[in-house]
């Protein structure tokens, strides 16, 4: 879509994004806020990682707390956030109905980031529960529960009372985590926190929680967005639309199992890993399916919005592959409990994830306020910045991790010696937390101009200079 | 995709298919697991862990220490456990069952600590030397200062206390954290084998025909089992 003056603005800005305003505003700040705070938490555990005096002296921020909480803070403050807020505007906009609810969703999204922030400093006191992607303290869970569900009853109405019958492959990846979230988190609160189940079975519930929120909730959110935008925006059609629902119901039905396949060798029963393995194998159709639709992305990554995507497209794509390489027993042989499962997770997160959701806000942020970016300079940083980090950080956590791993493999090698050898690598990825979090600092600036700019001066004298146009066009 | 009831039936039927058997399935399949009664020793294992361990179990859960340690020892031919003394045997699933919250670890930024206590006990460490460690730090180690006190030595130095270098009038108090964590650590032992535990007995070498015939290799094949 190109935009070339306010007149092409105003219309899309119409009442179904003025209904969506006030609870997409507060869900859309406080990710960015998240994504900064987790970024600065990150580059802290980064720094831990080769140097671990530092900061050891303050009982609130031992390697474990800090990496939980930068880990709590991307997925929950900041990949919640800005995946619900995509979510309820694709669904508003796609129903073609204003937003039913909103209030509800407002008091919802206050409730999420007021829980969380508790449940960060929880983290920092000692409450975290030391499951991965679930550390959050027991205490503020149900909190977060249902503001979850406060906020996804928004989306379900806009998803039932949409005008037509017909739906899109948005609107299915977009409503899907609305409804798999709270079950999921749900029971793993049950399973795990209140009424916990026995022994190994508590790293099986918890494997299978982190594969569901990874999988089925943050790939939907980041795929809606990436479905939308490329029709939307280069004006082509998705290649082999028909082939979409079958790589949607594919991962859907088995994105849930492939979580075994962190537990192999584990003390857990032998048929739990090896469903892991061969669902992420299965799992390769999907990615060839969302690869040949999505593909036309990359001939229009010249659009602001499109170059994350595209982005973000590749890291997701890299990673389904290394998922499935990475879940031959052979191959884990060298890689489990090494930095490479590190990189991993940041590629999807870091990669995938999050550079889909920066496409997405830099295409609907100016339509949901009625106003451009201020600054394209700052969304070139953005875009610069969060590449060269993305590509520091993660290459340096796979060479560390491999070089870690062939180390752990030989006993004769001690752990200073493997630490030794995986230094200079894991200042690569210091070096690149540190650039994406100066990526994110832009993103940060630029929306608190853009809202800041609102009370100052009009919409459509922002419109007129080229330079911002180059950004408003995606 | 037209009907929202379908829609919906089969997002439902895709989380249940993967909790039924991932969730429901493995807690029908194991979560009973009791402690293994071994008639000979008239004793049960794995055997709960005492008070003060207990406690440092909560202490080690808090501190974060599974972002860095494991504790699980997979099987000798899979990857240096064994070749690195982490344990004798790998890890089962009966391990853990006096554990109220079961910390695998996915990182080995440090060494598995599932067998710490007896690998401590055979190069002689005892309390205070693992206190030490966690006082002073060692290579990728960090420190715990905060897990101690220091102060002024009124009357009679504590028979816990450690030394501090250099400054005779101060001993340095280790806090009841501190104290639970090492106890904890000296816990960590897995010195029984339990049935499941022993790797299968490697399989029956096919006779070579023609030297005996097939009737007379069954038996002797069953033999090498029981072996």
């Amino acid at each position: 879509m190109t935009t070339t003056s306010s007149t092409a603005i105003e219309p899309e800005a119409s009442g179904i994004d003025a209904s969506t305003r006030v609870p997409l505003l507060l869900l859309l700040g406080s990710a960015i806020l998240w994504l900064v705070a987790g970024g600065v938490l990150a580059l802290i555990a980064s720094i831990q990682l080769h140097a671990p005096q530092f900061l050891s002296r303050c009982p609130f921020c031992t390697y474990g707390h800090v990496q939980a909480a930068q880990e709590t803070a991307l997925v929950y403050g900041w990949g919640i956030n800005a995946g619900l807020a995509l979510s309820l505007w694709l669904l508003a906009r796609l129903g073609g109905a204003p937003l039913r609810a909103a209030g509800l969703a407002t008091i919802g999204a206050g409730f999420w980031n007021l829980a969380l922030s508790v449940g960060l400093v929880g983290i920092f006191a000692g409450d975290m529960t030391g499951f991965a992607f679930l550390q959050l303290p027991a205490y503020v869970q149900p909190i977060m529960l249902a503001a979850y569900a406060a906020i996804a009853v928004a989306g379900v109405l806009a998803w039932t009372g949409r005008r037509t019958a017909f739906t899109f492959a948005t609107q299915w990846y977009a409503v899907a985590p609305l409804f798999i979230f709270p079950w999921v988190f749900s029971v793993a609160q049950v399973l795990l926190l209140f009424a916990p189940v026995h022994g190994t079975l508590q790293a099986v519930v918890a494997g299978w929680f982190g594969q569901n929120l990874g999988a089925l909730v943050l790939v939907p959110f980041a795929l809606a967005a990436a479905y939308y935008l490329l029709p939307k925006i280069s004006g082509q059609p998705v290649h082999h639309y028909d082939y979409t629902s079958h790589a949607f119901w594919v991962l859907l039905f088995i994105g849930g199992w492939a979580g075994g396949r962190h537990l192999i060798g584990g003390p857990v029963p032998a048929w739990v890993v090896t469903t892991g393995i061969v669902t992420s194998v299965l799992l390769l159709f999907h990615y060839v399916v969302v690869a040949v639709n999505l593909a036309g992305v990359f001939a229009g990554r010249r659009r602001t919005a499109l170059r994350f995507v595209a982005v973000g497209l590749l890291a997701y794509l890299l990673g389904g592959v290394l998922d499935a390489v990475t879940s031959s027993r052979d191959v884990a042989e060298v890689t489990q409990f090494t930095f490479f499962s590190a990189a991993q997770t940041q590629l999807l997160l870091q990669g995938a994830v999050t550079f889909m959701f920066f496409g997405a806000l830099y295409y609907f942020i100016p339509r949901l306020a009625g106003k451009p970016w201020p600054s394209a300079g700052l969304i070139c940083a953005n875009f610069g910045a969060a590449l060269l980090g993305l590509v520091l950080n993660v290459g340096g956590l796979f060479v560390a991790g491999w070089v870690q791993g062939h180390d752990l493999n030989q006993a004769g090698v001690g752990f200073a010696a493997i630490a030794a050898h995986t230094r200079p690598w894991l200042l690569a990825a210091t070096a690149g937390q540190a650039l994406f979090l100066l990526g994110s600092l832009a993103l940060a600036a630029n929306f608190a101009r853009l809202l800041c700019v609102c009370a100052k001066q009009r919409a459509a004298e922002l419109l007129s200079p080229p330079a911002t146009l180059e950004a408003t066009v995606s | 995709m037209k009907s929202s009831p379908l829609f919906f039936l089969g997002l439902f039927a895709a989380l249940a298919f993967s909790l039924t058997a991932l969730v429901l399935g493995t807690n029908a399949q194991y979560g009973r697991l009791a402690p293994y009664v071994d008639e000979t020793q008239g004793a049960a294992f794995p055997q709960q862990s005492p008070g003060l361990a207990a406690r440092g179990h909560l202490v080690y859960q808090d501190l974060g220490c599974a972002a860095c340690h494991t504790q699980q020892v997979r099987r000798a031919d899979f990857g240096s456990d064994h070749a690195r003394g982490w344990g004798e045997r790998q890890s089962v699933a009966r391990d853990y069952v006096f554990q109220d919250r079961v910390l695998l670890g996915d990182a080995r930024i440090g060494p598995d600590l599932t067998n710490f206590g007896g690998r401590a006990a055979n190069a002689g460490l005892d309390a205070s030397r693992i206190l030490a460690f966690l006082h002073n730090g060692q290579g990728e180690m960090p420190p715990y200062p905060f897990l101690f006190e220091v102060r002024r030595v009124v009357g009679q130095r504590s028979p816990k206390a450690l030394t501090l270098s250099g400054q005779s009038d101060y001993e340095l108090m280790p806090t009841p954290r501190a104290e639970a964590l090492a106890a904890y650590l000296l816990s960590l032992k897995t010195d029984y084998d339990y049935p499941e535990a022993k790797p299968p007995a490697p399989a029956a070498k096919p006779p070579e025909a023609p030297a005996k015939p097939p009737a007379a290799a069954a038996p002797a094949a069953k033999e090498d089992e029981k072996k």
